[in-house]
């Protein structure tokens, strides 16, 4: 009997599981390190020269297709390596002997230390640092760069993607395994884009082989090493009953092409219109009259049934160009979300005067929220400037963990709650979104987000007000079940998402939720969570 | 005779003179085969042919740059001049 294929675990991105050839994308250590040479310091800058100019026509070339903000930011980083000057800075390392990679590698470090404290360019460095050593690869003769066959079916393994690494995929890619990165991390972004199965943070992934065949299984969050489809974890598929929902399913959008495309949808109204997104393009704060334009535009368009608004949701690491935002330490701390009010007052009553004077025009049904607010007092500022802008459905978001705690004593201020998970499992863990190695803590099948899940549903009973949610965790069927047993009454997801939301939900009954929130709120871990709340739908024929 | 044509600009981009508008600027001055150079107004100065030392002026928001051209042709040095404030504050 053959021994039982050897299984690395992770977080599954995609549901459709693909087999592979194992591609390790670590260029090998000959392609990093520090050398010196016997050649004289010109024999070695006319090599340094002429390898960073065929790496550059290369790179140029594999990326011809990807899209254009990528290109731009990779040309951008070419013309930095391209740059005489660097080639100067590299110069007095030739002088004393290193090798023309060595010396490029200094340069760099030169380069990041002149920059300092310019986050834009240190966070950029790593990519030159990337470009360099396939320059490096080329002089040593090593294959350091992706360099991905074009023919073949590849699984790509690494310890994380850099935005240069995946603007190289091709066709030949099949799927991804990363080592470090969680389901909202760049790879996870990228790869639900593209719509590659991946499975992120997957410890033991750089222990793969090079060649060998695997097998990446997201729906079960795992590798398996020579195991075939066969073997890969059936996606559930729900079988609607009915054409209501157990609870209503909305959609997100960020702007009229999102609100056309949900509109097309089963969607019931939209549960998230993240307005940040009308203003991100303008250079200048528009007036109330172009605002109001745009939200009649999109009101119009929306898809049928309620409209939740979001005021505006900035930040110094998300920043608009008309808003002054000073850079902070630390971002996801600071001053965004319903915080903007206290600099940006005047904006932000205008952002209510326009959403309401749309209101009137449409006639819609529509709900305005604010983002990350923790006090009372911040809740009543907000109901406040809703009333004085003729705004009568107000709520929140709940994305930290302070307002849950006093949710009680909002009653009469508001009248819906929106759970903002993404942003609420980063507070309550307090671990990064983007951080590569805290994937597991944004799990949303942690029992410790689920059990605020349904004590911020319970407090929504006693204040007799609606409760929804609308972060990315909402787009897993299963997990979207278990919401609904939490007792929320609706859910907001992706267009893309709505179909399977809706199916899932219109195929169980409300005691089938009730259970699959039982199990899912007892599990000691996520994977325990939704292994065992899976199991109960696994047969359902 | 070439004269020199001073065009100043404040930067409005959130974050200043970054990598993306630096590498389209040096593409269309390299294509307009002009000599120019972006100065600071601390005074320090870099060749508009240069990512790297455009970078390393690290313009930050609402700082003023002087956009300096020379050519022999006013209107094509004013061109080039708007080209590329469109490209620091837009691009």
């Amino acid at each position: 009997m053959p021994a039982a294929p050897t299984e690395i675990r992770g977080i599954g991105v995609g549901s459709v599981p693909a087999v592979g050839t194992v591609f390790i994308l670590t260029p090998s250590e000959a392609a990093y390190e520090h050398r010196s040479t016997h050649h004289t310091p010109d024999e070695e800058a006319s090599v340094l020269a002429t390898a960073i100019a065929t790496t550059a026509a290369t790179i140029r070339s594999e990326t011809a297709h990807s899209d254009a903000t990528a290109a731009d930011i990779l040309e951008a980083l070419l013309m930095v390596m391209e740059d005489p000057e660097l080639q100067l800075m590299a110069r007095p390392h030739l002088d004393v002997g290193d090798d023309a990679p060595t010396a490029l590698f200094k340069a760099l470090d030169g380069l990041a230390q002149i920059m300092g404290d310019d986050e834009d360019f240190l966070s950029r460095v790593s990519d030159l640092r990337g470009i360099a050593v396939r320059i490096s690869g080329w002089v040593r003769g090593i294959a350091a760069g992706p360099g991905i066959p074009q023919e073949g079916t590849w699984i790509i393994v690494a310890e994380d993607l850099t935005p240069l690494e995946t603007s190289q995929f091709g066709p030949s890619v099949a799927g991804v395994v990363t080592e470090l990165g969680g389901p909202t991390s760049h790879t996870a972004i990228i790869c639900r884009a593209l719509s590659l199965p991946a499975v992120v943070s997957a410890r033991g992934a750089m222990g793969l082989s090079q060649g060998e065949s695997v097998l990446v299984d997201p729906e079960g969050n795992r590798v398996l090493v020579g195991s075939s489809l066969s073997n890969a974890t059936q996606a559930l598929t729900f079988h609607p009953q009915s054409d209501t929902p157990l609870i209503t399913v909305r959609a997100n959008i960020g702007g009229l092409a999102d609100a056309e495309k949900a509109s097309k949808t089963s969607a019931r109204g939209v549960g998230l219109f993240r307005t940040e997104v009308l203003y991100l393009s303008a250079t200048k704060e528009p007036t109330v009259a172009e605002q109001k334009a745009s939200y009649v535009e999109v009101l119009r368009a929306a898809p049928a049934g309620k409209v939740i608004i979001r005021t505006i949701d900035a930040g110094s690491d998300k920043p608009i160009p008309f808003l002054r935002i000073e850079d902070e330490e630390n971002p996801a701390l600071g001053m965004r979300g319903f915080r903007l009010h206290v600099d940006h007052e005047v904006f932000l009553a205008s952002q209510l005067t326009a959403i309401a004077q749309a209101i009137d025009e449409t006639g819609r049904d529509v709900g305005v929220m604010a983002p990350m607010v923790s006090t009372i007092a911040e809740v009543a500022t907000f109901a406040q400037m809703c009333s004085a802008a003729g705004i009568r459905q107000v709520g929140i978001m709940i994305e930290t963990p302070a307002i849950i705690s006093v949710l009680p004593d909002l009653a009469g201020m508001i009248s819906f709650l929106s759970i903002g998970t993404n942003d609420l499992s980063q507070y309550l863990f307090a671990a990064d979104r983007m951080h590569p190695q805290l994937g597991e803590f944004n799990n949303p099948w942690q029992p410790g987000l689920l059990r605020n899940v349904k004590l911020i549903a319970d407090h929504a009973v006693t204040l007799d007000i609606p409760v929804g949610v609308c972060g990315e965790s909402a787009a897993d069927p299963l997990l979207a079940i278990v919401f609904a047993g939490l007792g929320i009454g609706s859910l907001s997801v992706a267009p893309s998402a709505v179909t399977d939301v809706h199916d899932a939900l219109s195929s169980v009954t409300a005691t089938q939720a009730a259970e699959a929130a039982r199990v899912a709120l007892a599990a000691h871990g996520p994977e325990d969570a939704k292994t065992l709340v899976r199991a109960l739908f696994a047969e359902t024929p | 005779m070439s004269e020199s044509m001073i065009h100043s600009v404040v930067v409005r981009d959130p974050i200043g003179l970054h990598a993306r508008p630096v590498g389209q600027i040096v593409k269309a001055v390299k294509e307009s085969g002009l000599v120019v150079t972006l100065r600071t107004s601390a005074g320090a100065e870099a060749l508009a042919t240069s990512a790297l030392r455009m970078l390393a002026l690290k313009v930050k928001h609402g700082e003023s740059i002087d956009i300096i051209v020379k050519s022999e042709d006013l209107e094509v040095s004013r061109t080039l001049a708007i080209t590329i404030e469109a490209l620091i504050n837009e691009g």
